[in-house]
């Protein structure tokens, strides 16, 4: 059985925007020490999916440099890669214009590979899923389309596909973004949605793409071809819970409020999503740096202890008598003598000044933060300097000078 | 009157569809190769395109994808001496696929099939 995975990493991610303004969303730093494409890439080879191609569009620079820098880990020889494909123009002289899309104008690397299957992903998903069980979910039912499906509250079923399954979870009806959703018998309260990743066999894919292509649509797997294909394919529903070992955890980190929640979601002592899990382990490009330092300083206002408390700290980090509590600290962070640092994200190289305060802020690559400056305790004042969310998360963006 | 693009990079065969396809009743314009193929599209509007697959210039398998892009609805008979490319992903797209053969009452029937049913759903 040949099974290809494609992950689609080419969404602008705008609502992420400032943290999408130098980068594709699926490079959006996270966790401290990874990239949002990490977990995808890691589900795939945990999963024994070492085929695969990573379909980039907008700002990819950075999302291949990180594919290159980091994920240059499968021996070639073998038939195992992670290849980056950028929008070529080949077939079509435009930008994708939706999911499907994008697969269509990769007719050639999947004429080329031949699969029997091919796996669809999101660059852009932070969850653990065993594709293998999900495969074998897929073969079982005799399946042409399998979309791994979630539980969730009514009140989200704007923001999803809604999907709507028979006792042998076959796939009755899919309603992209309704208002009205359709909720799971016996759980009025409830719906199941699509995650967004599919298994399809591939010359059925290949055959649905190519009607889609010659039909004037939004050229998109959930608008388009999973509605068209329920009503003439066998389409099965895999329940993630049966593929995650640890309750169903799947985030797409749409907005920068759901980032910085699901970053905060790490620091409790033991998280549904664990990235300390030695059986599913998580990887990404990792540059050399020195080990973390917390020491204590001894100038004018007498001795300062570096101090950090439910924190995740990675190498490289320097807290030179600064506090840093309930934070990610990305490689490279400096906190400087009396600075505090409480509920943040600071990433990359970022240098927080002497007497600096910082609260519920996300700080990007390289910024340096002044000494004794204050973010995130006035709201109207940040809101005029920087992106200010509605949950009140400041963001200060890159190359930024304060 | 139907209005169908012949694309083929040798002279015989263009000049042998367009006397035939011509009997038939049907405006045969044509074209060398796919790039041809393209710019005639854009000009000339045809109601269906015959394409052969080996071209210089551009191929009818690229072509064919470029075409899908161009004009949805356009309906493309991929015409080759070979059959090899019916595995080929790209020329599913085409609504047909005729092997080449000195009689042309293969190719015919199936212009008049597509044709046929083009006028049915319009």
């Amino acid at each position: 059985m040949k099974v290809i995975a494609m992950i689609l990493a080419g969404g602008k991610g705008e609502r992420l925007y400032p943290l999408t303004r130098d980068r594709a969303k699926p490079a959006v730093p996270f966790g401290a020490i990874y990239r949002i494409i990490d977990f995808s890439l890691s589900n795939c080879v945990n999963s024994g999916i070492r085929k695969i191609y990573v379909l980039t569009q907008y700002k990819s620079l950075s999302l291949t440099r990180h594919i290159q820098h980091g994920w240059n880990i499968l021996p070639n020889k073998l038939g195992e890669f992670v290849h980056v494909i950028s929008a070529q123009q080949r077939i079509d002289e435009h930008w994708y214009r939706g999911t499907a899309d994008a697969v269509f104008q990769n007719i050639y690397t999947l004429e080329q590979e031949r699969p029997d299957l091919v796996l669809i992903l999101a660059g852009d998903h932070v969850y653990k899923m065993d594709y293998k069980r999900l495969i074998q979910f897929h073969l079982d039912n005799k399946a042409d389309l399998t979309i791994p499906v979630i539980e969730m509250g009514k009140g989200s079923s704007k923001e999803f596909g809604v999907v709507e399954i028979d006792q042998s979870y076959r796939i009755i009806g899919f309603t992209e973004k309704p208002p009205k959703p359709e909720t799971i018998p016996d759980k009025p309260g409830s719906i199941l949605v699509s995650m967004g990743i599919y298994v399809f066999n591939t010359e059925l894919m290949v055959r649905r793409l190519i009607k889609d292509a010659k039909t004037d649509s939004q050229h998109d797997f959930g608008k388009n071809i999973v509605p068209s294909m329920v009503k003439s394919d066998r389409v099965f529903a895999f329940p993630f819970e049966s593929g995650s070992k640890e309750g169903a955890y799947w985030k797409d980190v749409g907005t920068i409020d759901a980032y910085f929640e699901a970053n905060m979601d790490l620091l409790s002592p033991e998280p549904t999503f664990d990235l300390f899990d030695p059986d599913w382990p998580i990887y990404t490009h990792e540059e050399s740096y020195p080990p973390i330092k917390i020491v204590l300083t001894d100038k004018k206002r007498g001795k300062s202890y570096g101090i950090a408390l439910n924190s995740i700290i990675s190498p490289g980090c320097e807290i030179k008598g600064g506090k840093v509590g309930n934070s990610l600290l990305s490689p490279g962070v400096k906190v400087e003598a009396y600075a505090e640092v409480d509920s943040s994200i600071l990433l990359n190289e970022v240098k927080v000044g002497k007497e600096a305060q910082i609260r519920r802020t996300i700080i990007d690559k390289g910024v340096r933060i002044p000494d004794g400056i204050k973010i995130g305790f006035n709201v109207e004042e940040d809101a005029k300097k920087f992106t200010v969310t509605e949950s009140g998360i400041v963001v200060i963006p890159r190359w930024i000078r304060m | 009157m139907v209005k169908i693009l012949v694309v083929d990079d040798e002279e015989h065969i263009r000049l042998l569809y367009k006397q035939e396809l011509s009997e038939e009743g049907y405006e045969v314009i044509l074209a060398e190769n796919g790039k041809e193929c393209l710019r005639k599209l854009d000009e000339e509007n045809p109601d269906l395109v015959i394409l052969d697959i080996r071209m210089p210039v551009m191929d009818g398998i690229e072509t064919l994808g470029k075409i899908i892009n161009k004009k949805k609805d356009i309906p493309v008979i991929l015409n080759t001496a070979y059959s090899s490319y019916k595995d080929d992903f790209m020329t599913w797209a085409a609504e047909a696929y005729v092997v080449k053969s000195y009689d042309l009452a293969e190719l015919k029937t199936k212009i008049k099939e597509i044709i046929d049913r083009k006028k049915e759903s319009s």
